[in-house]
């Protein structure tokens, strides 16, 4: 049950003009509003022993099983100083949810797309894969994000070498 | 247009019904040709397929279902007398109309395929000329011997018009005798065991309809049901909840146990809906049986048991393909020729049983035939030449063991590698397919008489019992099949405590040795230095190789409803997915959420025992001392030693290098011989050595206080006899050089094993000194 880059889906080359902003260490960030399904304020999560560190763990949403993704982290940043109040953004992806976890909510706003540019190789590193779009606004630069590849790189197949103690 | 495409889906769904119904129906027929209750069924189905899709405009397959129902008509009149070419002819229809069927389902329209030949055929042989010899199969006498049924029930005729309300999972009679083409069997066959199986909805036979009956069952979509089972397992944990909190408040409490109760009866009548009977799946096993046969040249009756029984329908469907290979196995491999079997003295006809039942919280599906068998020798030789397995190892192992070995990857006993089966890529996916979902499977055959192969798969998936234990802060939930049982480690009066041996941490129980897993260490949730000395050891069996979990501890149920009752351990939970993110590591099978609101992780302890090379450490059911792999940090050149206790309460040490195996013996089980004592051991007997005996202690024969001895069995280099302990204590490194010189007879030394002088035992000079003492 491997996550795979979907033929299309909502979140490529999408009709919808409509995106889900969001602050990451002080940098926005855009997610098609489409793939949203719900905010939350950051609530307990249950560790996920010997998952990817960027996975924060599991949260129940009503009975449903959610796993809940650091941005930070996964974005490359280091973790916050002082700890703040954060928010879960919950997108469905292909009928299964996942939480974002972000430092802040911004507006939901409409982008026209032909302003977006693809970004350039010297911008992208390991963590930032999953930007596939970038738009200069006058108070900084957007992050236009892929959720297909943000989560993609956190699959883990092989656990080895577990140490028995 | 979306309405017509509703209904055409629907068109789909019972065409294809109709055509599952109407395969079993021509099988069945073979066996009993002349039957009119079948003959009019068939007629009645094609009938169907014919007007329904000539509304939807499907023409092709309306002229093929035309020409099926004009040879059909003639075969319901009386008029021509159903056999094996006619038989495979209209399998041949029914095959051809699924062709269509599945290109109106992918693509809309009908396809390009061509059946004028097939038309043309059925034209053929509705006029009586067939193009193949055929004789019509058996006589009334045996029809009716073979029906069971129907000979005197009148042909009922229906309607035409009615669209026909095929059961799904209806029974039939289960026996089908296969042939192959045109012989006719000469000699008659014993009547085949009709087991028909009862619906479990109660609908009735189509042998025995005597008019339009009421059909109390419904059609729902599976999803609504699933979506009911979702919300009860939600009701559960509220109610859960409410217990917990409202356990003080007298006045919730009667509301509250009545809510339980009913939430019980609700969650057991919701994982029924889900349940569904095998019989889906054996219903088309008469087919496939018949066409393996004839292409395989054998002839072979099949016999199905227990299609009533019932499982989780997602597993039914997880269990086709490798039920569907056994099968094939045991045609291609297992069941001779019929002059093979001839000359071997059975009966031509061979025997596939396909038998399913509850046992003990599972389903237990065997498939047997009584073929030429396998014989353990072939398979052990294989394995031995294949590497699997040493020479030494494979002779101590049980035949069940043995058996074990067909399924690895690639290994196959096949003479001649045919189309069918035999290449070797089967049995390991069998395997593995029902693995996948929680299952078992084994063989045991006897050469000669047959072989039995029997899978065993859990009843449901949804909601199952665990344990709930914590460790390194986390709580963790363990499926209750893996667990065999739970042992309090306790430092203090030394009963369970874990032995040091770099690497690889070994519990002794009772008079095993088990590799042991420190759960907070395994998952990197806590680091410590120096072993914990407390907690609980949870001792789990992953495909026969068991090991030890230790946790913190194991957490208690309040107030949950407890199956075995025994125990307040187990919970009962609902299995929730973890998705495609987290599923991939193989590590959890699944997360389930608790009454306080947590979520709590499911093991999938065979995959952690997989990344943890668990099976690679020890292989303890044969009682071996535990002998662990080369690790990198052990360099050093200290030897391990057996610590024991003698009878008269000494403490020695055994090189461990010469110790075979250990085991336990009665004192009954004992046999002197002059001043020599022996234990019988199989079919052989093996010398005991007294160890106080050897350092001088008079040869009387030690008092065995609680009936009981340990042997210790040496290796056959230094003679294979046995020590003869009272107990072991440990297994430890030596802290220090051996001192020699201060022993005597027997003694190589003195050295500091488990923070204590002990004497260590010169086994060679023991096992010289035992052949030669000569009785005082």
């Amino acid at each position: 049950m491997t996550l795979s880059l979907p033929p299309d889906g909502p979140s490529s080359g999408s009709p919808s003009f409509r995106w889900c902003s969001f602050l990451v260490a002080d940098r926005c960030f855009a997610i098609d509003a489409a793939n949203v399904a719900e905010v939350l304020r950051a609530t307990a999560v249950n560790r996920v022993p010997l998952a990817a560190p960027a996975i924060a763990g599991l949260l129940n949403l009503r009975g449903r099983i959610v796993p809940v993704i650091d941005m930070r982290l996964r974005l490359g940043f280091e973790t916050a100083e002082v700890e703040q109040p954060r928010i879960n953004l919950v997108i469905d992806l292909r009928g299964e949810w996942y939480s974002l976890l972000v430092d802040d909510l911004l507006d939901v706003v409409s982008f026209d797309p032909a302003a977006i540019e693809a970004p350039s190789g010297s911008r992208s590193g390991p963590a930032l894969d999953a930007v596939v779009g970038l738009l200069s606004k006058p108070d900084g630069l957007v992050h236009f994000l892929d959720p297909e590849r943000l989560l993609q790189s956190l699959i883990v197949t092989r656990v080895r070498g577990l140490s028995v103690g | 247009m979306a309405d017509n495409d509703e209904f055409i889906g629907e068109f789909l769904i019972e065409a294809a019904e109709n055509l599952d119904q109407l395969e079993q129906d021509l099988v069945a027929l073979e066996a009993d040709p002349r039957n009119p209750d079948r003959l009019a069924s068939i007629f009645r189905t094609v009938h169907t397929i014919k007007g329904t899709c000539g509304f939807f405009g499907f023409t092709k397959l309306s002229t093929i279902s035309h020409h099926g129902e004009h040879l059909l008509g003639r075969l319901r009149d009386g008029e021509l007398v159903f056999n094996d070419a006619l038989a495979s002819l209209l399998l041949e229809l029914v095959d051809a109309i699924r062709t269509v069927l599945a290109a109106i389902e992918t693509a809309g329209g009908e396809g390009d395929d061509d059946f004028s030949g097939l038309c043309q055929r059925l034209d053929a042989a509705a006029a009586g000329v067939l193009s193949a010899a055929a004789e019509p199969i058996g006589e009334a006498a045996e029809a009716e011997a073979a029906g069971g049924a129907a000979a005197a029930e009148p042909v009922v005729e229906e309607p035409p018009e009615v669209a026909d309300e095929s059961v799904p999972g209806q029974p039939l009679e289960a026996a089908a005798a296969t042939e192959p083409q045109p012989a006719v069997a000469a000699s008659p066959r014993p009547a085949p065991a009709t087991e028909t199986p009862a619906t479990s909805f109660g609908s009735p036979s189509p042998l025995s309809r005597s008019g339009p009956v009421l059909d109390p069952t419904i059609r729902v979509d599976v999803s609504l049901l699933d979506t009911i089972v979702d919300l009860v397992g939600e009701l559960v944990l509220a109610r859960n909840q409410l217990r917990t909190a409202a356990a003080d408040d007298p006045t919730l409490v009667g509301a509250i146990n009545r809510v339980h109760a009913v939430t019980g009866e609700l969650q057991e009548a919701a994982m029924k809906t889900r349940m569904a009977p095998i019989d889906q799946l054996f219903s088309k096993f008469p087919r496939i049986v018949r066409d393996l046969a004839n292409t395989c040249g054998r002839q072979v009756e099949l016999h199905l048991d227990g299609a009533d029984t019932e499982l989780d329908r997602t597993l039914i469907e997880k269990i086709r393909d490798p039920l569907t290979h056994l099968i094939r196995n045991a045609i291609d491999h297992g069941i001779e020729s019929a002059d093979t079997r001839k000359a071997a003295g059975k009966p031509t006809c061979g025997r596939l049983s396909l038998r399913a039942f509850h046992e003990s919280g599972q389903v237990t599906i065997e498939v047997e035939d009584d073929g030429g068998g396998i014989a353990v020798e072939a398979v052990r030789d294989k394995a031995i030449l294949r590497g699997l397995v040493t020479a030494e190892d494979a002779a101590t192992m049980s035949a069940e063991r043995i058996f074990q070995f067909i399924f690895q990857p690639g290994f196959s006993t096949a003479q001649a590698i045919t189309d069918i089966s035999g290449r070797g890529v089967g049995m390991d996916v069998v395997r593995t397919n029902i693995e996948s979902i929680g299952g078992t499977v084994d063989i045991n055959s006897q050469p000669g008489v047959g072989t039995i192969v029997r899978v065993r798969v859990p009843l449901t998936l949804a909601i199952i019992p665990a344990l709930v234990v914590t460790s390194g802060g986390e709580r963790l939930a363990i499926p209750q099949p893996y667990v065999q049982e739970l042992v309090a480690l306790r430092a203090a009066d030394g009963t369970h405590t874990i032995a040091g041996l770099a690497g690889a941490p070994v519990l002794r129980l009772r008079d095993r040795l088990i590799p042991v897993v420190f759960m907070d260490r395994w998952l990197g949730l806590r680091e410590w230095t120096d072993r914990p000395t407390s907690g609980t050891v949870v001792i789990v069996k992953v495909d026969n190789h068991e090991f030890g979990l230790v946790v913190d501890a194991v957490t208690t149920t309040d107030g949950n409803r407890t199956t075995a009752g025994e125990t307040t351990s187990l919970w009962i939970i609902v299995v929730k997915p973890i998705g495609g993110l987290l599923a991939p590591m193989g590590l959890y099978s699944g997360a389930t959420v608790m009454g306080d609101g947590g979520v709590v992780l499911i093991l999938d302890l065979r995959g952690l025992a997989m990344a943890a090379d668990i099976p690679a450490r020890a292989s303890v059911t044969d009682q071996r001392p535990v002998l662990p792999e080369e690790d990198d940090q052990a360099t050093t050149e200290t030897a391990r030693y057996l610590v024991c206790e003698t009878h008269r309460g000494r403490r020695i040490a055994v090189p461990l290098e010469h110790v075979e195996r250990l085991e336990t013996f009665r004192h009954d089980q004992l046999n002197a011989a002059g001043d020599r004592q022996f234990v019988r051991r199989g079919s052989w007997l093996t010398r005991l050595i007294d160890p106080d005996v050897l350092r001088g202690a008079p040869t009387a024969p030690p008092a065995v206080p609680d009936g009981h001895l340990v042997g210790v069995i040496l290796t056959a280099d230094v003679g294979g006899d046995a020590l003869s302990v009272s107990r072991i204590i440990d297994v430890d490194r030596a802290e220090s050089p051996l001192q020699t010189g201060i022993g005597g007879r027997g003694l190589l030394g003195t050295l500091l094993v488990g923070g204590t002088a002990t004497e260590v035992i010169d086994v060679p000079a023991a096992a010289r000194w035992a052949s030669h003492a000569t009785a005082p």
